[in-house]
């Protein structure tokens, strides 16, 4: 009967794609849908403010300093007493990111000691010339209210609602990631609409909602 | 126990160690490979023992004792422990005590990353602190002077800026204040901190409490690149590190060269680099065009010089290269000498030394022969103004017992620590010698001063308006002494290389008179040619110039209308000639110029150069040359190719192979030599068992007396309106007010009280207001020389003084 | 959206338009997975992000088959030259993607080892930046690279070598 079975192998072929016609599809539809990012997922930068809008940035140019592709400029400076861009004596009046350089490694993150710098959800920097690919300090910044800037304009593959639902990244629980920490918020929370609730995680609990946002 | 006399073993963490005996605890341990933590110790001031961070535990009779190490001489069998458990809760302790009022704003200090304090507390630190209450509040950060900031929240009272002014700078302007809790650090009341070596407060201030204000905020410690050189701005050559973040030197810092600067720099020698970044810095060749100057390609500039230079023939002279780097001179020697095919060459503008006695006078002292001297003779310019960093080196020797006597026309900043102090009226110099020289008076005990022992003497030209000759009577007259040695002064960055190189109408480079007929066969040799007869100098240059008879000069790196005691006679010769100046700006002189080549500046170049007492250091290039500048030699070197000869200059290592080749004083020198050992500190030429052709021993030139009053004395102050220091916008404003000083006799007779104006007559007129001095000698008017007021004034025995009376007074 | 605008004329610019488009819907990628950034782009052709749905499911193993060279990785001096090779083998039209930051820049690779940058070797028309960037970072830039070949925004003189 081998011959029959021979006969018989490629309609079993089809088989499974026709049972595969019918099974849910794995796509993402990208660029009308995307992929929900994990929580601490390292996209793009932004530069904080304060609540009262002044500048997180001091300058101090410690993200420069240990950044491994040293794909940033900082330059720092005297604030102007009357006017002060951000609290203390010094801040950032230049700063510039290659993001062709960068790799998102979050050192810089981890290294500012105001939480001025802190990564978002954004991920589409695809750009024609490497000079557009320098961040400087005006895309960077946020905007007084906490949404990103984006320095392309709205287009077919631009969405600036994405801006305001891809929150800065933030360290929620103890930098030790002690478990008594849990649920904890150490720091404020950056870049972003409203507050997003701590990570969860650390002490085993999980539920489905976890690395989402 | 030791073997040998002067040492001493002591057991240092059960190690038994040899070490000098008499030596510091502190120092011995660290010699020893043992590090002890210190804030307030400083290899090179007096222990205090404030900051207890250097506790070790030693063994007494009485037990184990907690001591301060650097206050602590070493014993034969002292035992000593560093790491006991004791003594890292006493360090623990220490730290902690320290960051209680200590504010945690290291992310904006500009010490943070380079800061004692931040290492310290991490090596040895608790690594938390128990004081949770409130610091300690100052408004910050308050600017204490012109260049320094001082943050009384970050000091921690170490005592390093106090003892430093004290104890090095002789200028004590900064103290503490007020008792207990409330001590603070600051200056006197309405008296800013207005030193010349403020600068090193900056640098040896263990947390952020002092600092730059040119560098404030400028570039973070990680961010620096740093090389090691020498500081050009005087002939002491400091060693420097140049610090530079995104190819600009943002910071100098002082290196502590035994020979030289021991660590320490004078204020121009650490904020000159700002005159690197200036806007109008020449970053293209520039052409003659109507009054102004318009840009031009190398090729143009170049060639355009190169058909002028050839249709004059010899009738061209050069001017400079004292600023440049040895190769720099060397390849203008070569150039001049050997393309061009002129003798007439000058690296001075008649406002130093006789070049050889400058260059070859015998018995030539070190900078280190004032620390072991009984006794030193000072006659020339006032070393706090002119060369800071020897002044320091003076005062230490001072300080520690020479004998110091100093000849001047008015108060130097070196009295404080003289022995004996003369004051003379210029042109009374040969006089003056000559009653001194005999003990005649009230100079017998300055006289006896010198008699015994090693003299050094510093030898130089009081104020421009005295002549050059003067040095050399005066040295003659310390040859007379027992054991004298010479260390002739003169300011300007490397003249004594340039010299050496030949930049002078009686020498060939390496210490050669232009009569010794087989150096000028050898250099013939290599050269190609080499004009006959002795050159002109730099004021018959001018003169040559201003009457037609040279149709060109070739300046590198000078100024004649602002630095030549004739400032009139320059601009006439600068603006007769054809000129071609190397420059990096465009200044009073190579204003006239016809073509302008943008040179490189330090740190954008590599070279070595020699310091007043025949020190071969070595310069590094941290940054490229902005624009298209490029060095001198470079430059030359295509000069010679347009004229249509070869001087083989491409690269600045073979240069300096070549000279030490055809220059007999620097026979022997290798360029690796700078690089490794005891080179790092540079090389003394003439190397030993290399003995140059040329040796002068100076002999009294018999000067006349010049008694006409007022006698004029014309001296250079450390900040003047000279070119660098013109574009370094910090130092630019601490230029002094200029002025006409007079003693207050001469005042009364003259009837002017200060602040009056007063119109003096020299080579030109300029108008002053008048300061009562009353140390300056009588019938003597002081105006500092190269301000911009005073620029016009030029050198003269004696000036005409009238006063100018406002109408209605 | 407007066609080509450098090409007046109603007939040949419909004609252009639609040149434009059938390019756009069939731009075939050449496998060039230099490093980490391969993965990522091999993520990209299959199921979750399926390349397929812009017609370009065939990553070709020969480049004269090819339109759009996706640059993933490092590029090494030594493999410039191949790189190089593959490119001009490809027939034109053709286009680059430099993707992430090795690949744009040398990344953190600041050294003697690496191209500082593709570009330094061939035309780059697209830069993608991450370390690696994800699917959906590729694809928003193959997407932007569509759409400027549909607008007709990098339509490059075709050179003929003789």
């Amino acid at each position: 009967m081998s011959w029959f079975a021979g006969l018989l192998g490629p309609w079993r072929g089809f088989a499974v794609t026709l049972r595969q016609m019918f099974r849910p599809k794995v796509t993402t539809q990208y660029p009308e849908e995307k992929r929900v990012k994990p929580q601490r997922f390292h996209g793009r930068h932004v530069l904080n403010r304060y609540p009262d809008g002044m500048e997180k940035c001091i300058g101090c140019e410690l993200c420069a300093g240990v950044c491994p592709a040293r794909c940033i400029y900082v330059r720092g400076a005297d604030n102007p007493p009357e006017d002060p861009v951000s609290p203390g004596e010094r801040f950032g009046y230049v700063y510039e990111i290659n993001m062709l350089r960068c790799i998102f490694c979050a050192l810089c993150v981890e290294a500012c000691p105001t939480e001025a710098i802190t990564m978002t959800h954004l991920f589409e920097m695809s750009v024609t010339s490497r000079e557009d690919a320098i961040y400087t300090k005006d895309e960077l910044l946020v905007e007084p209210d906490g949404t990103p800037r984006h320095p392309q304009p709205e287009g077919p593959l631009v969405d600036l609602d994405e801006l305001r639902r891809g929150h800065g990244w933030l360290r929620a629980t103890a930098p030790s990631g002690r478990a008594a920490y849990e649920g904890i918020v150490a720091w404020t929370p950056s870049a972003t609409y409203g507050e997003p609730p701590p990570e969860r995680g650390q002490a085993g609990v999980t539920d489905e909602t976890d690395g989402e946002s | 126990m030791a073997d040998a006399p002067d040492q001493v073993s002591i057991t240092l963490d059960g190690r038994v160690v040899e070490v000098p005996r008499g030596a510091l605890l502190i120092a011995a341990a660290i010699e020893a490979g043992t590090y002890i933590p210190h804030f307030c110790w400083h290899p090179r001031m007096k222990p205090v023992g404030m900051c207890r961070m250097c506790l070790v535990e030693i063994d007494t009779p009485r037990g184990k004792m907690l001591t301060t190490s650097c206050t602590t001489p070493v014993a034969d069998g002292m035992v000593v422990e560093t790491s006991s458990p004791v003594v890292k809760k006493a360090q623990e302790g220490v730290i902690e005590f320290l960051l209680i009022n200590h504010p945690l704003d290291c992310p904006v200090c500009d010490k943070g990353g380079e800061c004692p304090l931040q290492d310290q507390t991490l090596a040895y630190g608790p690594g938390d602190g128990r004081f949770v209450e409130e610091k300690r509040h100052y408004p910050k950060p308050i600017p204490i002077s012109d260049l320094v900031a001082l943050d009384r929240e970050r000091c921690i009272l170490c005592a390093r800026c106090t003892r430093f002014s004290e104890e090095i700078s002789g200028d004590p302007l900064i103290e503490f204040v007020d008792r207990g809790n409330h001590v603070e650090v600051n200056t006197f009341p309405n008296h800013p901190f207005t030193s010349y070596f403020s600068g090193n407060t900056v640098q040896i201030c263990p947390v952020g409490a002092l600092t730059a204000r040119p560098y404030r905020f400028r570039a973070r410690p990680w961010d620096l690149e740093a090389v090691e050189a020498v500081s050009t701005v005087d002939s002491v050559h400091s060693k420097v590190s140049l610090e530079a973040s995104m190819n600009e030197i943002v910071r100098i810092s002082g290196v502590d060269c035994d020979p030289t600067n021991q660590g320490w720099l004078s204020d121009k020698d650490r904020f000159v680099y700002e005159h690197l970044l200036a806007d109008d810095r020449v970053v293209v060749p520039l052409i003659a065009n109507g009054d102004g100057f318009r840009e031009a390609s190398w090729g143009e500039a170049v060639g355009l010089a190169a058909s002028r230079l050839a249709d004059l023939g010899g009738a061209v002279a050069g001017l400079g290269g004292a600023r440049s780097t040895n190769e720099d001179a060397y390849v203008f020697s070569r150039f001049l000498r050997g393309v061009v095919g002129t003798p007439h060459l000058d690296a001075q503008l008649d406002d130093g030394l006789a070049p050889e006695f400058a260059a070859a006078v015998e018995p030539r002292a070190l900078i280190d022969d004032l620390d072991d001297a009984d006794a030193i003779l000072l006659w020339g310019p006032d070393l706090k103004e002119e060369l800071p960093v020897l002044y320091l080196r003076v005062r230490k020797a001072a300080t520690a017992g020479a004998k110091l006597v100093v000849v001047h026309p008015r108060r130097t900043g070196l009295d404080d620590v003289a022995a004996h102090t003369i004051r003379y009226r210029p042109g009374e110099g040969p006089a003056l010698l000559r009653r001194l020289a005999a003990g005649e008076g009230d100079l017998a005990e300055a006289r006896d001063a010198l008699g015994a022992g090693k003299v050094v003497a510093l030898v130089g030209r009081p104020g421009l308006a005295e002549p050059a000759e003067l040095a050399e009577a005066v040295a003659a007259f310390a040859l007379t002494l027992d054991d004298a040695r010479i260390l002739p002064l003169v300011r300007r960055g490397n003249v004594f290389g340039a010299l050496d190189m030949g930049l002078a109408p009686t020498l060939l480079p390496g210490r050669v008179s232009v009569d010794d007929a087989e150096r000028r066969r050898a250099l013939a040799a290599r050269w190609g040619s080499l004009p006959d007869g002795v050159g002109m100098g730099a004021t018959d240059i001018l003169e040559a110039a201003a009457s037609g008879r040279i149709g060109a000069l070739v300046l590198l790196g000078v100024d004649p209308v602002r630095d030549h005691p004739r400032p009139d006679l320059a601009r006439r010769a600068l603006e007769r000639a054809f000129v071609v100046a190397l420059d990096l700006f465009v200044t009073d002189s190579t204003r006239h110029a016809d073509v302008v080549l943008p040179v490189a500046g330090l740190g954008e170049i590599q070279g070595t150069v020699t310091n007043l007492e025949g020190r071969v250091q070595k310069l590094n290039r941290v940054v490229p040359p902005p624009g298209q500048a490029r060095p001198a030699w470079s430059i030359l070197d295509d000069l010679a190719a347009a004229l249509g000869s070869e001087l083989e200059a491409d690269a600045v290592e073979k240069i300096f192979e070549e000279l030490a080749t055809l220059a007999p004083a620097y026979e022997g020198l290798t360029w690796d030599r700078f690089d490794w050992a005891e080179g790092r500190d540079g090389v003394v030429v003439p190397l030993e068992g290399v003995t140059p052709p040329l040796r002068h021993v100076p002999s009294d030139p018999g000067l006349a007396v010049v008694s006409e009053r007022p006698a004029l004395h014309l001296a250079r102050v450390l900040y003047d309106d000279g070119v660098l220091v013109r574009h370094c916008p910090s130092l630019a404003s601490l230029a002094p007010e200029a002025a006409a000083h007079l003693h207050p006799r001469d005042a009364s007779v003259l009837a002017v009280r200060e602040g009056d104006r007063v119109r003096l007559e020299g080579v030109g007129v300029v108008e002053l207001p008048v300061v009562l001095d009353p140390t300056l000698a009588e019938g003597t008017v002081y105006v500092p020389f190269n301000l911009a007021e005073t620029a016009a004034l030029g050198a003269v025995p004696s000036v005409r003084i009238d006063v100018v009376r406002e109408a209605g007074s | 959206m407007a066609g080509p605008t450098n090409h007046p004329g109603f007939l040949l610019s419909t004609l252009e338009r639609a040149v434009a488009w059938a390019r756009t819907r069939s731009t075939w990628p050449a496998t060039f997975g230099l490093a980490c950034c391969a993965i990522e782009m091999m993520a990209t052709g299959a199921a979750h992000n399926d390349l397929a749905r812009f017609g370009m499911e065939v990553f070709r193993a020969s480049p004269r088959q090819a339109d759009l060279m996706i640059v993933a990785g490092r590029l090494s001096q030594k493999m410039a030259p191949v790189l190089r090779q593959v490119y001009d083998q490809m027939t034109e039209p053709k286009w680059v993607i430099s993707m992430g930051a090795c690949a744009s820049t040398g990344g953190m690779f600041n050294n003697y080892a690496l191209v500082q940058g593709v570009d330094q070797v061939v035309p780059v028309d697209m830069y993608v930046p991450g370390c690696p960037p994800g699917p959906q970072s590729l694809m928003h830039g193959i997407l932007s690279l569509h759409e400027a070949i549909r607008a007709g925004r990098l339509q490059r003189d075709v050179r003929v070598f003789a």
